[in-house]
């Protein structure tokens, strides 16, 4: 218990620290949001607008430490302001019509490629210079390094273009409603597949390897050659105990990645124009638009440390060494 | 906000430039296949709805209020409507919902008639209460229009806006100005923030349905006032990330109109249909300047200015830079779009917008420039050497850079391209701080505007404050008495004396070094409407998000069977 309050206490600082630095850095990039408006539209605005558009949006031209106070204020209260580049819709609204995309594409491609990525790991390892073995990790991390973009679009182009078997963008079809149904269910499912199947495909191995690895290392532990003299049954020696403990390193992983899901995929939303806070996050920071970036940032570093803090939870209750110190 | 009357020359998005090989490779795969999985593809039904792409907006945000320039698409094209619907393609006024318009002798007051029987799409009748009311609530929410005094109803189909000053140039930015209707807006508190889920409007299509991140669909105006016009069932909106997924579907026949940009449009689009895919590029877009800091020698010498123009091949940089899709400038610095406002005879006998090196060469001598060693000193003995800024989102400006940086080459003279992001670019533009660099230009209904942003002395900001035109800092008082004179003026006559005199101001002066008139990009298949805009059929452009968008919306047919 007093570990997590000293972690509790490690987590403030850390918060503290990092909003700071959401609320800085956005202030040091040059230009203001309405000349970067200006800038975009390329000869459309006319200069009079500039100052319209400055009256429009009520910019903040307070010294820096007042708005630092309000800003502190504001994400305490969760009243994060009036997106600039969505005005005049809350920055709350923007981030929540697209948080939920940005998860469940995050997520179900984490877990798909940690499930995938762990279980091919033990297996390798269980069966050293077999087939799974040799070939797998070089083929993965072949595939892992292709240039994502690249193979995002090949992946488009083949399944969903040349085959037909997958749309080609969208969260679901134009023209259906969301809701708790089969028919739409199904027709997210699908839109799902091809950008969490390109993810899964350049990350699952980097977790085969990392858990194969590991698997290595502790097959090599005096316990379980303890446990072989017992007798035991190789599977139950592999999964009961070696993979017990290979597994810590990926556990402390997929939560790093848990947290970082909420920033969104942004290669993946451009690709197959899938909504997501990534390309959001893009255009904010390409708009100056200072509420919604902040708003962004705040979420992915809550999300982050809170992924973390789970962790260490979760952590004290698998691993007994952490519990002693 | 925006009388967003302007055709605009968007930059491509950032990433497009790192999917070019991966689009190439692609787009040579989907050819051999053709369209599968295109779900609105061959619907004929005569009900179809007409499917346009958004390329610059992942997703949609349900906010139809028109006084926000972020508005969702078609807020100011087929929801609320302008008085006046000013055409880029052809230069032409069009009648909407005012039927006539007067100016007075003094050039201080504006009359506009409007139309009868026109409603509300909730039934309300439309009056001149309206307008004023609009002209209200913009003034106390935007501000601007200095040069409107007062607006008054004279009866409920007369509105009279009377002026501070004469002031020709704002007639298309008062009959621009999208009409709101009193009745629903005078109930809002904070009209600013208001996000009219569910706009009432004048146009055509002003019903909001199946409202999602990334699609909506506008239906029919039950009260709209030319019913006979509303031939499509309704327009479908679709979000995309970035050029790429939209002209994917494009090419896919999934949508109808497009205004992203496509590269090599012949091969990638028109080649996989040619009896329905066709594309427009009328060079309606606004003039596109090389500017040189003329607060920084030796750029404020004319002479150096018209040497560095010499220098540069305008044909070049419009075939292969700009894909062939722009028109080269000539000394008139007058865009396409001001044809009819061009001086012909100063137009034949341009000298300083043609390529010629050995001139380039022979001027910079003349001027004190001269080469030693194949390297070209200025006056200090130091070598003549500049900087040409360009954003890093435009990669067809960048190819442009690149030309005139070869053909500095030849005239002795080192220009390095740089490229840091638009930001960075327009910041050091607005503060005067950069060399030279690649610049759009004020595109404006008539000339008044880009001759305003280019030679004003009123405008005109030291180095170090902020800028919003006229970034290159050059002032001109001749040129100031004859754009008060233009604005004064109010038979067209009288404007076209002080447009030949500004014409021949640029000539003299070359404020910046005209490059090219930029391309309103825009293509369409005509498998499912037919109808639209063409070479020979030029009432708008192919803008999908201009005011004469309007007036495809209400020209298109949908292909019955």
């Amino acid at each position: 218990m007093r570990l997590i309050l000293r972690n509790l206490g490690f987590y403030l600082v850390a918060f503290w620290a990092s909003i700071t630095l959401n609320f800085l850095l956005p202030r040091f990039m040059p230009g203001d949001p309405v000349s970067r408006m200006f800038a975009q539209s390329q000869g459309a605005m006319q200069p009079e607008q500039i100052a319209q558009m400055s009256k429009l949006f009520g910019l903040d031209d307070r010294p820096l430490w007042e708005q630092y106070v309000t800003y502190v204020k504001s994400v305490f209260t969760g009243d994060l302001g009036i997106s600039i580049s969505r005005f005049p819709t809350p920055v709350t609204e923007v981030i929540g019509a697209q948080i939920g995309w940005t998860l469940l594409l995050g997520t179900t491609a984490l877990i798909i490629a940690a499930l995938l990525g762990n279980l091919l790991g033990i297996v390798a390892a269980s069966r050293r210079g077999g087939l799974l073995d040799s070939a797998f990790p070089p083929l993965l991390i072949f595939v892992g390094s292709f240039p994502y973009f690249w193979l995002a679009m090949g992946a488009l182009y083949l399944f969903g273009v040349s085959l037909g078997w997958f749309p080609l963008r969208h969260a679901y079809d134009a023209g259906l409603t969301p809701g708790l149904n089969a028919e739409f269910l199904a027709n997210a499912g699908t839109h799902l597949v091809l950008p969490a199947l390109t993810i899964v495909a350049v990350t699952v191995g980097s977790w085969m390897l990392g858990m194969r690895n590991s698997m290595i290392a502790t097959a090599a532990e005096d316990y379980i050659t303890m446990a072989e003299a017992k007798g035991l049954s190789p599977s139950r020696i592999m999964f009961r105990y070696a993979a017990r403990n290979a597994l810590l390193p990926s556990v402390t992983n997929i939560g790093m990645g848990l947290g970082f899901v909420v920033g969104g995929a942004l290669l993946t939303e451009v690709v197959f124009a899938y909504p997501g806070i990534g390309f959001q996050l893009l255009a904010a920071v390409q708009r100056l638009d200072y509420p919604l970036m902040q708003g962004i940032f705040l979420t992915i570093t809550a999300a982050v440390l809170l992924a973390n803090f789970l962790i260490d939870i979760v952590y004290v209750r698998l691993d007994p060494r952490v519990r002693v110190r | 906000m925006a009388p967003s009357r302007i055709p605009s020359r968007r930059p491509r998005p950032v990433l497009t430039v790192l999917a070019a090989t991966a689009a190439a490779a692609a787009l040579l795969l989907s050819a051999c296949t053709g369209g599968s999985g295109a779900s609105g593809a061959g619907d004929t039904s005569g009900d179809q709805l007409l499917t346009i792409p958004r390329e610059d907006l992942a997703t949609f945000t349900r906010n139809f209020n028109p006084l926000s320039p972020q508005a969702a698409p078609m807020t100011k094209e087929a929801v609320y409507e302008p008085l006046v619907v000013h055409s880029m393609a052809d230069a032409k006024d069009t009648p909407w919902l005012a039927t006539k318009w007067e100016q007075a002798k003094d050039g201080k007051s504006l009359t506009f008639t409007l139309r009868d029987g026109v409603k509300w799409s909730d039934g309300q009748a439309f009056t001149a209460d309206d307008v004023v009311y609009t002209f209200e609530l913009r003034k106390k929410v935007l501000g601007g229009l200095d040069y409107l005094g007062t607006v008054t109803a004279g009866d409920p189909h007369t509105v009279t806006f009377s002026l501070t000053k004469p002031f020709s140039p704002g007639f298309f930015e008062i009959s621009n100005q999208p009409i709101m209707p009193k009745h629903v807006w005078s109930t809002i508190d904070d009209p600013a923030k208001f996000t009219n889920a569910d706009p009432v409007g004048t146009g055509p299509y002003t019903k909001v349905e199946k409202f999602q991140t990334q699609a909506y669909e506008l239906r029919k105006n039950p009260n709209y006032w030319q019913p006979e016009k509303q031939k499509i069932a309704g327009i479908r909106l679709l979000a995309f990330s970035g050029n790429d997924s939209a002209n994917l579907a494009f090419t896919n026949g999934e949508v109808d109109w497009t205004q992203s940009f496509i590269p090599d449009i012949e091969k990638t689009f028109v080649a996989k249909d040619k009896k329905h895919n066709h594309y427009w590029f009328p060079p309606a877009g606004a003039m596109i300047n090389w500017q040189l800091n003329t607060t920084k020698a030796p750029f404020d010498d004319p002479a150096v200015r018209k040497a560095l123009s010499l220098a540069v091949d305008r044909d070049q940089i419009a075939k292969v830079a700009m894909n062939g899709y722009a028109q080269p400038a000539d000394c008139t610095g007058l865009a396409h779009t001001y044809d009819k406002w061009r001086d012909p005879q100063l137009a034949a006998a341009c000298t300083w917008t043609k390529l010629d090196p050995a001139a380039a060469a022979a001027a910079l001598d003349a001027a004190g420039y001269r080469d030693s060693g194949g390297k070209r000193k200025l006056k200090d003995g130091k070598d003549f050497r500049l900087d040409i800024s360009v954003g890093s989102a435009s990669s067809d400006w960048i190819s442009a850079a690149n030309i005139i940086k070869q053909d500095l080459a030849k005239v002795g003279i080192t220009a390095t391209v740089k490229t840091p992001d638009w930001a960075a670019v327009v910041s050091s533009y607005e503060q005067g701080t950069f060399d030279t660099g690649i610049v759009w230009s004020n595109n404006g209904a008539t000339p008044y505007e880009y001759f305003r942003g280019v030679m004003s002395k009123a405008l005109l900001k030291p180095v170090g404050e902020k800028a919003g035109e006229n970034y290159h800092r050059f002032g001109d008082p001749k040129a100031d008495e004859l754009i008060d004179a233009f604005a004064a003026a109010t038979d067209e006559q009288k404007q076209r004396e002080q447009i030949n005199g500004l014409q021949k101001l640029y000539d003299a002066d070359a404020p910046v070094v005209p490059l090219f008139t930029g391309p309103e990009f825009g293509a369409y298949t005509d498998a499912r409407f037919t109808g639209w805009p063409s070479q020979d059929n030029p009432y708008a452009t192919l803008g999908n998000r201009n005011t004469s968008t309007v007036l495809v919306l209400t020209s298109l047919t949908p292909v019955k069977g």
